[in-house]
């Protein structure tokens, strides 16, 4: 059964904008000039017989002359004393961790190449997000200082730390405080550091203060619980899930822990048991997570209270005053409640607002649902983030006053990142002596006196502990880099302590963690982590006065409430903006409107409409008396009235790939009840110019083909076969060719659209492992993005209960707030008839015996004709020599940043094609493996750098011959569908149809 | 002022050589002993001791003016015990090289014992008087031979250049008058052969360009012949078969491969189980080399060679230390692979088994190395082609079993297996 749902990828397919129709005739942005060279007098011209010989004599000396190079001659330098533990060519493994997950680094003759996952991690163990992957690129940023500096002038060590220790002592003296501002210390060794600090300095304090801050949260469990914390939540417990204004599934908390318990029960295992969890996302922006809810309401952000009274109004049985006017959530409410009631103990709510009052509320929702012990543990509580906004601003007051006598700012940049940058600034003017710990002189640390830079997190010794119970270690897998040194061991040596920091840290395990758990220093190297906390935690009981707060809650509301609301948040491939250099990461398309390196104003198309807005249009956002202006984006599911903006943009001091990208949306905005908001009353007008963003979305586009399936889980119920219409069910297919036997293995993938969030990470794990470059904002709006893998977003429009179907309903809609998504991963589908492989004249394309499409960069002369006859378009064309041309040096182009490379696999030259290779060199050495120990491969042996990546679970990799193999139980699944099966091109990657939890009439 | 000196430091010489000699001689009573001291001495002792020059264990020379016979003796026998029971000597010694204890030989009389102290002290005699001989050439060849023997070369070159332009000034004039009392026959036999010529060889190339036919296949022949060297020459750019580039360090694979039988494995462990074979870091040449000095055959001083790994890994021999300034050897690479090619060793040795003579020629014999095989496609290709696969390996069992079922009977190859796939090396 062919679905009769109208995909479409973005405005420009829905409206048939003439340039769109233009676009997606051909496959190349750019037409190529075979008119011109044709015509008539193309063909007439004449070339003189002399202009003929001079051209042909000059061609034959300078190609003469280019030859006549010497074969240059190759070093081989063997090491003086080689490591025992390293062969070179062999990886090397170790364990470490990143913002508190455990992981494992894979080096190379000593070089860290690759992050994933360490496999018997606790909390996420399963896939990376894509910060951690990109995280391998940091290290060799050449943006980051080299040495120590006072007043901007390179220092010894040692000249650093007699001025330094002579300012503490200053301050100690005189009695003022000596402030350590920092982003959330979770650290045990980085925290026993500061604490030889405090003793010798006794003013020493820490101050923590996050970007993007959770103290909402942490005071509303102080209040209603008494615990000052901010609970873990498993959402692998939840049959139902309520969010409000949470990206839970992107930024929020550990997103990316989440993804992979929420699609536990959503994925394929689970809709074989008959299991879905339902999903109800109230928002303003279409954010990752709401693009995967089963339904979405639009909110205003001054809503998200008055949305969450009526919600506990509906299960209380109460009639607390305050509760929301709007239509559809009130409709949508009363289900949700229902829902939620029905599944007590298995129902959770979670709301993304930083308010104290609101968030009790959210707990005393929670608390009548049970959802306190299985689902939110307070015992086993995140210690992620633990920033306070109320102790910066005291700290800021104090400064101002005169009371601080130094400032130390650890991994802090609050001229970049706090609403109120004048603030700070004066605060940091009246301070006698400030340190920044930064990498680089970024926008805070180039108005201090002094720079200590510390190393990246792969050249230092540390800990972290992001759940109660669980310590994660950090260890070195290269030497520092440049002359550099950890934070910790300053504090130290300013506290006048001389032990070296591995022996610090050792010690502090040896000491305050291990001690009692039957464990060696050494076994933690092994494995990484250790665990003493329990999986469950015990029930709480909220103590809130709903009444009061809820009154609060209208009256905050009222602050933020106007005809335009501002909703700023933080996105999931940049984050709060301290990954802005990462290359991979600017361009790595935002899940949902698919632009990269750029923020922009997320406009609903009606309400731009309304403004007089189009696309490549600019508006000049303002809220609370500050404006930027940005680039607007016609965002379907946006709410009417809103405007989101994303933060992390706009930096102006963080190095040659991030400078400048976007604009700083920080400042807009605010302080309410104490906590930094991240929503405004604002207004948005339009400004002249045009800004085209580098958007992949329309990119490579697929032309109106039944590509996507998608079904209910009541029709799944039904039939699990529903809506997968697998065309060889009901059509008999001819092969052109002669079929060949594949004996050996036959590599094929199975992709579940109903675990993809959409993330992301999976694109960036591929681009570190296969050497893909960064082509930059230019590249990308001419459609030339490298990426071997993308993952296409289709919408679909509801209103009203009906779906819009053809292309003339659509000057009936409404408003564009009803929009539901589906993420779908595209790659090279390895087809076993493919069409790339007939068109190329060359044979530089072609088939293996186990089911891959081979491709051979040095025999391909770049026709192109098999980007052209591929019907995925998932071919990617090397139109520059990336990695030897210096308009690319500030992405992967320079001496440093090649260092990254994969030694196994070829950086391809200009002129050549290529594309997903199904990681064949993995697939190469597990084989080899297998060889090396005299064994059959197993399932699992070769594990898909995507796949590794992929936290839900969504990407399956492994031998369709082994019908025991993961992958093969995956493909005998009733919801396999190969896409454009139709045209016979038998693909190897089958794709699950979409199962959407909604509410049946 | 020097050449004062250097007639006292001759003198000096002599006289200690003449006492050496003359202890020499109050010594032939113990020369039967000193000869079998000699060969226990090479069989036991040379694995960690010389006379002259500390190695494992201390320099031998003067150890009976440093100890008493009976002493040696004792400590020869069984040096732990002496070190356990307390005796300072014993344990001063035992401190200053680092706790390495000497092995005991309990199997030796004390008789064989004194045989081989004699024969340390005949040996040291031996190089005290090479020693004085040495300085005291050196001493005579410095101070004026160089300026006569100048001026005497000098003089030869010239008497000799004298002679030659004599000699060939008179053979100038004798052929001159060979001529011209010969003139008249010269002038005939010239006519005769301008006639000859022209009658036979213009005559025939006359006759060659009238037959048209004859002419083109000529040409065609040299046109072909051109194609094919052309098409010989243009397949062989970029093949460096015989590639053999002067290395830092003239490493002899036959010495170390050929004659010592050292396996290959010892210093390219890599090939056994990485995709490189690796050159062995320097550390690897210094578990031999710190007691192989090839000394013997650069008369009792390190090999220069040597001298090269000692700088790279700054190694001083004298003191047995290693310094802080290691310099990576640079090697010059044989065997050019593109980036765009990929190979991987252990594939090759481990799984396929292949030795490495296979591809790498015969290493064992090569003083220097040089590459053996042309490392094109082609080659590889050929091999895949005709290679038969190792079917012991539990891996291939599936393919084994789908192949039976396919040919009975016909052996499976790399190329059956897929070995010729693009992807299998490019990626």
């Amino acid at each position: 059964m062919d679905s009769n749902k109208k995909y479409w990828k973005g405005l420009e397919e829905l409206n048939q904008t003439p340039a769109f129709v233009e676009n997606s005739k051909s496959e190349f942005a750019e037409p190529i000039p075979v008119e011109d060279v044709l015509n008539e007098a193309g063909l007439s011209t004449r070339t003189p017989r002399r202009d003929f010989l001079k051209a042909l004599g000059f061609g034959l000396g300078a190609v003469t002359l280019a030859a006549c190079n010497r074969t240059p001659v190759h070093k081989a330098v063997p090491y003086v004393i080689k490591p025992e533990e390293i062969t070179p060519g062999i990886p090397n493994y170790y364990a470490s961790s990143f913002n508190g997950q455990s992981i494992l680094v894979k080096t190379r003759e000593g070089r860290p190449i690759f992050i994933e996952a360490n496999p018997n991690g606790v909390g996420l163990n399963q896939g990376t997000d894509a910060t951690t992957s990109a995280s391998v690129l940091d290290l060799y940023d050449m943006s980051k200082l080299q040495n120590p500096q006072l007043d901007g002038k390179d220092v010894e060590w040692s000249k650093l730390d007699s001025t330094v220790i002579a300012a503490l002592n200053k301050a100690a003296q005189a009695g003022k405080q000596i402030a350590i501002v920092s982003t959330t210390v979770n650290s045990p060794s980085t925290l026993a550091s500061i604490a030889k600090l405090t003793a010798k300095y006794p003013t020493a304090t820490l101050v923590q203060v996050d970007p993007v801050s959770y103290s909402g949260i942490i005071e509303a469990n102080k209040n209603t619980f008494g615990k000052a914390v901010i609970p873990s939540y498993n959402f692998g417990k939840a049959q139902v899930v309520v969010s409000v204004a949470a990206d839970f599934l992107g930024s929020w908390l550990s997103g990316e822990e989440h993804s992979q318990d929420y699609i536990k029960n959503r994925d394929y295992k689970s809709l074989k048991n008959g299991k879905m969890s339902r999903h109800i996302q109230f928002e303003s922006g279409l954010s990752m997570t709401g693009s995967n809810a089963d339904v979405r309401i639009a909110i205003k952000p001054s809503e998200e209270g008055a949305v969450l009274i009526s919600l506990y109004n509906e299960i209380s049985g109460q009639s607390v005053t305050g509760g929301t006017t709007n239509a559809k959530a009130q409709t949508a409410i009363k289900l949700v409640a229902k829902e939620l009631v029905a599944s007590k103990g298995a129902a959770v709510v979670v709301a993304g607002a930083n308010d104290v009052n609101i968030q009790s509320l959210v707990n005393a929702i929670n608390t009548q649902l049970g959802a306190y012990g299985a689902i939110i543990d307070l015992d086993n509580y995140s210690k992620q983030y633990q920033g306070s906004d109320a102790a910066f601003q005291q700290f800021l007051t104090a400064a101002k006053a005169g009371q601080v006598g130094v400032a130390l700012f650890l991994n802090s940049n609050p001229v970049y990142n706090y609403f109120n940058a004048e603030d700070v600034k004066s605060a940091i003017e009246k301070v006698e002596f400030t340190l920044s710990f930064a990498d680089r002189k970024d926008e805070t640390a180039s108005l201090l006196k002094a720079i200590a830079p510390v190393p990246n997190y792969l050249e230092s010794w540390g800990d972290s502990s992001a759940k109660e119970g669980l310590f994660t270690i950090v260890q070195p897998t290269i030497n520092p880099i440049y002359n550099t040194r950890q934070a910790e061991q300053s504090f130290l040596v300013w506290a006048g302590d001389t032990t070296s920091i591995y022996d610090f840290v050792k010690q502090n395990w040896e000491v305050s963690i291990l001690a009692g758990s039957g464990k060696a220093w050494k076994e933690v190297l092994q494995a990484g982590f250790v665990f003493k906390g329990s999986t469950t935690g015990s029930a709480y009981i909220a103590n809130v006065d709903v009444t009061s707060v809820a009154s609060s809650i209208v009256a905050d509301s009222k602050k933020i409430a106007g005809d335009v609301e501002l909703k700023l948040y933080e996105s999931t491939t940049l984050r709060d903006g301290r990954y802005a250099n990462n290359a991979y990461l600017q361009e790595l398309p935002d899940p949902v409107s698919k632009v990269t390196w750029d923020n922009y104003a997320a406009i609903n198309p009606k309400f731009a409409e309304q403004l007089g807005l189009g696309e490549n249009g600019k508006v000049k956002v303002e809220a609370n008396g500050k404006s930027i202006e940005l680039p607007v984006v016609l965002q379907p599911g946006q709410a009417m009235g809103t405007v989101s903006v994303a933060v992390g943009y706009g930096r102006t001091a963080v190095g040659k790939a991030g400078n400048n990208v976007g604009q700083n949306a920080y400042p807009l905005g605010s302080i309410i009840n104490g906590t930094v908001q991240l929503a405004a009353k604002a207004s948005v007008s339009k400004v002249s110019g045009t800004y085209e963003l580098a958007q992949t979305q329309t990119h490579h586009t697929i032309e109106g083909r039944n590509i996507i399936r998608e079904t209910t889980f009541a029709q799944y119920q039904k039939d699990p076969n529903s809506a997968s219409g697998r065309f060889a069910d009901t059509h008999k297919t001819y092969d052109l060719w002669n079929k060949f036997e594949q004996p050996g293995h036959k590599w094929v993938m199975a992709i579940d659209l109903n675990a993809c969030t959409g993330c992301g990470s999976c694109i960036v794990a591929c681009n570190v492992e296969n050497n893909i470059p960064v082509v930059g904002r230019d590249e990308v709006r001419r459609r030339r993005e490298m990426h071997w893998l993308r993952i296409d977003r289709y919408y679909t429009i509801e209103e009203n209960g009906t779906k819009f179907t053809k292309e003339n309903d659509i000057a009936d809609i409404q408003d564009f707030e009803n929009v539901t998504v589906v993420h779908q991963p595209m790659l090279c589908q390895h087809c076993e008839h493919a069409p790339c492989e007939t068109v190329c004249p060359v044979l530089a394309t072609v088939h293996s015996s186990e089911g891959l499409n081979h491709m051979a960069y040095n025999r391909c002369f770049g026709t192109r004709y098999c980007a052209n006859n591929c019907p995925y378009k998932v071919r990617r064309f090397n139109w520059f020599n990336y990695w030897n041309d210096s308009r690319f040096d500030n992405y992967l182009n320079n001496e440093f940043t090649q260092l990254v490379l994969n030694p196994d696999v070829t950086t391809r030259s200009r002129g050549v094609m290529e594309k997903c290779s199904m990681c064949i060199q993995r697939i190469q050495g597990g084989k080899l493996k297998a060889k090396m120990e005299n064994r059959k491969l197993v399932d699992g042996d070769v594990k898909m750098a995507c796949q590794a990546a992929c936290s839900a679970n969504a990407i399956i990799f492994g031998d369709a011959n082994d019908p025991e193999s993961e992958v093969s139980k995956a493909l005998r699944n009733e919801r396999v569908y190969y896409v454009l099966e139709e045209i016979n091109v038998q693909p190897n990657i089958g794709y699950m149809t979409k199962v959407r939890n909604t509410f049946e009439a | 002022m020097r050449n004062i000196s250097s007639v006292l430091g001759r003198f000096a010489k002599s006289i200690s050589v003449s006492l050496v000699l003359l202890f020499a001689v109050t010594m032939s009573s113990n020369a039967q002993d000193a000869k079998e001291g000699a060969a226990l001495f090479k069989a036991n002792c040379t694995a960690c001791h010389k006379v002259d020059r500390k190695m494992t264990g201390p320099a031998l020379a003067g150890m009976s003016e440093r100890h008493s016979e009976e002493w040696l003796v004792k400590w020869i026998k069984n040096s732990g015990a002496m070190i356990a029971s307390g005796d300072p000597v014993a344990n001063q010694i035992f401190e200053e090289w680092n706790k390495v204890a000497m092995p005991a030989f309990t199997q030796f009389s004390d008789d064989q014992i004194k045989g081989i102290i004699a024969y340390v002290k005949e040996e040291e005699a031996k190089a005290a008087a090479g020693a004085a001989d040495k300085g005291g050439a050196q001493g005579a060849a410095a101070s004026s031979d160089a300026n006569n023997l100048m001026i005497l070369g000098v003089a030869a070159i010239l008497l000799l250049a004298i002679g030659v332009i004599v000699i060939l000034s008179r053979v100038i004039k004798t052929l001159e008058k060979v001529i011209t009392n010969n003139a008249a026959a010269i002038e005939a036999a010239k006519v005769r052969n301008e006639a000859y010529e022209e009658s036979g060889k213009v005559r025939f190339a006359q006759k060659f360009l009238k037959n048209k036919k004859l002419v083109g296949f000529t040409a065609l022949m040299v046109v072909g012949l051109l194609a094919v060297l052309g098409w010989q020459t243009m397949w062989n750019v970029g093949v460096h078969t015989g590639y053999k580039p002067v290395q830092p360090i003239k490493f002899s694979h036959q010495i170390h491969a050929g004659v010592n039988q050292i396996d290959c494995q010892y210093c390219h462990g890599g090939a056994y189980k990485s995709k490189n074979a690796s050159i062995p870091s320097a550390n690897v040449c210094m578990n031999c080399h710190n007691t192989v000095t090839a000394a013997d055959h650069y008369d009792g001083e390190i090999s220069p060679e040597i001298l090269k790994l000692y700088r790279a890994v700054d190694y001083n021999p004298d003191t047995r230390e290693y310094g802080n300034n290691p310099r990576p050897i640079e090697w010059v690479r044989i065997h050019n692979l593109p980036d765009f090619a990929y190979f991987n060793h252990s594939q090759h040795v481990s799984v396929a088994g292949l030795e490495c003579q296979t591809c790498h020629g015969p290493i064992e014999t090569m003083e220097e190395v040089y590459q053996y095989s042309p490392l094109t496609m082609k080659w590889c290709v050929d091999c895949h082609k005709t290679t038969e696969v190792n079917t012991d390996n539990k891996y291939y069992d599936q393919l084994i079993e789908a192949h039976e079922k396919l040919k009975k009977g016909e052996k499976m190859t790399a190329a059956m297996i897929g070995g010729l796939e693009c992807g299998k090396c490019h990626y």
